[in-house]
């Protein structure tokens, strides 16, 4: 999807918003208008009789200020409690935190020390390890599926559109309640998961996905894939979409095959896209809990544990806020080194 | 092979891999139905011998289901209307204009789309303990779940107001309309379809949203039903067709949602997401 600069809607939109400006500003005041600097000039008395305020007013009402008025109350909002919650976990994570220290501001600083307990402890680096290992494997089963999926609705036939956004139910489930559901397809004994397996010569005995710690990792990377997979596809169907068809008609006058046709002209064309998607989908791995609390707890022994589950831990289970947040302020910074990944790769689209 | 005979095989193949996609779905409405032995049968039996109808109305009394939902549906709503008067005008001015400072806001608010909850917990759970905040525990998730989900609304809504005809509001003002009166007789229509799909979509988050809700409602009464829902499943519980049937009498109503609007949903979505 290239967007010229000087094609399209943004060339457009410009001129007709500073139009919009002017327009807007010009029954407000009118010392206001460019070209009449004189009227703004000291000695030569305000000729507007409102004063300032009604002046503010109008502005609100029909000009500048209702732009501002609607941006500020939002953007003040936002600040308030999201960007100082953030500022605040980076102090909280220099500082010495506990039950009693809980309601005061200036807590003892402690320096590095929150990080360097952090990396000291044993559970550290497995934690991290799994927390790869999840992102890893979810994003690839997601994106692989979901492409696959995609692929195969892009051939169109009546009905494909509509089966193809049914999968999304997936996606609007509450993530605790698809968490209780896998929760019980991969039960140990009873679980249907495992006697599909057994039935289908795939595993002689039953594996304990929960409980095993060297499955229970997975557990939830299963449930994951399946809660993410159908949002990948439709947005690898919106990619898909936008591929002129005239490439694959003049391919196919060339002679080459579908498979070809996929390497030549379908991945190369959707590669923008395709690392719009893989940044959102590492985004919203990282953003993973509720499967985490209804599956696994991050057990048995932090086998399944990962560090966003793990910073909620210490927090409210362990009441170490320090080191909650000390884990959040590391994993923040990934995350948004990540954003930075998705926000470039879909640059020309956010800016229209 | 005909054009018929093709779309038939297509369609015929789309509707098994939605099947089998959606065959956790199916599980949880099964074994809602199933006896508390059949549900432990070996092999599982797929369509329950005698259906337990009354599991339902179990379930809704015993675990006070009413109370949960009405949490649920308090703090979505809440949650809707905040981000919704906020969060309407700042798309609608990030869309008019475009310059340095609009494209920093963008990405100031993309920033904080990506931010997971589990992490600003912490930092949000202590900030409103020292405010005070913990004693309005359900007004302080709405607020928390509305800083969380406002910039995805206002993404999705952006992209609502860059298809709404910048000359419509001029032609507006210059027959004496205001700004605000321009605003909300000519932009705010047209752009209705859109607002109203991304706010059900941000409802639709809302009514299942988990961290905020866990670690902030300590009080049973007002926990919402997500809540809930992990405090019945304890470690070692085997009482899954009861679970089940919570889980569905819990998400019913949002798949219910989801299917009669789903065309408009899915549209509204990959606007903001990708475009």
């Amino acid at each position: 999807m290239p967007h010229s600069p000087s094609s399209g809607p943004s060339g457009r939109l410009l001129p007709a918003g500073e139009r919009l400006n002017r327009m807007a500003d010009a029954p407000s005041s009118i010392s206001s208008r460019k070209g009449l600097p004189a009227a703004q000039a000291p000695g030569n008395p305000v000729r507007d009789v409102g004063g300032p305020i009604k002046r503010l007013l109008s502005s609100v009402r029909d000009g500048r200020g209702f732009d501002i008025v609607l941006v500020a109350f939002p953007l003040g909002f936002l600040f308030l409690m999201a960007g100082l919650p953030l500022l605040y976990n980076v102090l909280m994570s220099f500082q010495e935190v506990d039950m009693f220290s809980l309601g005061t501001l200036m807590r003892p600083f402690v320096g590095l020390k929150n990080y360097r307990d952090l990396f000291a402890q044993p559970e550290t680096l497995p934690i991290l390890a799994n927390t790869a290992i999840f992102v890893a494997g979810s994003i690839a089963g997601q994106f692989l599926i979901g492409f696959g999926l995609a692929l195969f609705f892009w051939v169109n036939f009546p009905g494909a559109s509509w089966l193809r956004g049914l999968f999304l139910v997936s996606w609007v489930m509450p993530g605790l309640v698809v968490g209780a559901i896998w929760n019980w397809i991969l039960s140990g004994d009873f679980g249907v998961l495992n006697f599909i397996l057994r039935e289908g010569g795939v595993i002689s005995g039953n594996i304990f996905w929960r409980s095993d710690p060297n499955y229970s990792l997975y557990a939830v990377i299963l449930a994951n894939i399946w809660l993410g997979t159908a949002f990948n596809m439709i947005l690898l169907s919106v990619g898909l979409s936008g591929i002129p068809a005239d490439l694959y008609e003049a391919a196919e006058l060339d002679g080459a095959n579908a498979w070809q046709r996929f390497w030549t002209i379908t991945l190369p064309m959707m590669r923008s896209t395709i690392g719009a998607i893989i940044a959102l989908g590492l985004i919203f791995t990282l953003q993973q809990f509720d499967l985490f609390a209804a599956i696994t707890s991050g057990g048995p022994n932090n086998s399944s544990n990962v560090t966003q589950y793990w910073a909620w831990e210490q927090s409210f289970r362990q009441y170490a806020f320090a080191k909650g947040a000390t884990i959040s302020v590391l994993m923040i910074i990934f995350v948004m080194i990540a954003s930075v990944v998705y926000v470039r790769s879909t640059r020309h689209e956010v800016r229209g | 092979m005909t054009e018929t005979n093709r779309n038939r095989l297509m369609l015929l193949i789309a509707i098994v891999m939605a099947a089998i996609y959606l065959f956790p779905l199916y599980w949880m409405y099964i074994t809602a139905l199933k006896s508390g032995s059949e549900m432990f049968a070996t092999p599982p039996t797929f369509w329950p011998s005698v259906p337990q109808w009354s599991t339902y109305a179990f379930v809704w009394e015993s675990r006070g289901m009413g109370r949960y939902l009405w949490n649920s549906l308090i703090i979505a709503s809440g949650a809707v209307v905040l981000i919704t008067v906020l969060g309407v005008g700042c798309a609608y001015v990030l869309a008019r204009y475009r310059n340095g400072w609009v494209d920093i806001g963008l990405f100031l608010i993309l920033m904080l789309q990506v931010l997971p909850a589990s992490l600003m917990i912490t930092p949000i759970f202590v900030g409103f303990s020292q405010l005070g905040m913990l004693d309005y525990p359900r007004l302080a998730v709405i607020i928390a779940i509305a800083a969380k989900s406002m910039p995805f609304f206002v993404v999705l809504v952006r992209a609502t107001f860059m298809a709404v005809p910048m000359e419509l509001e001029e032609a507006a003002l210059v027959d004496g309309n205001s700004r605000v009166g321009a605003f909300f007789h000519i932009v705010l229509p047209l752009a209705r379809n859109g607002i109203l799909v991304s706010a059900i979509l941000i409802f639709m988050q809302a009514f299942g949203e988990f961290v905020y809700s866990k670690s902030i409602i300590q009080d049973i009464e007002l926990q919402p039903a997500s809540v809930g829902l992990n405090s019945f499943m304890g470690p070692n519980t085997n009482e899954w067709n009861n679970i089940m049937a919570y889980a569905t009498i819990y998400v019913t109503p949002i798949l219910a949602i989801f299917v009669l609007l789903q065309r408009r949903i899915v549209s509204g979505l990959t606007s903001g997401a990708i475009k």
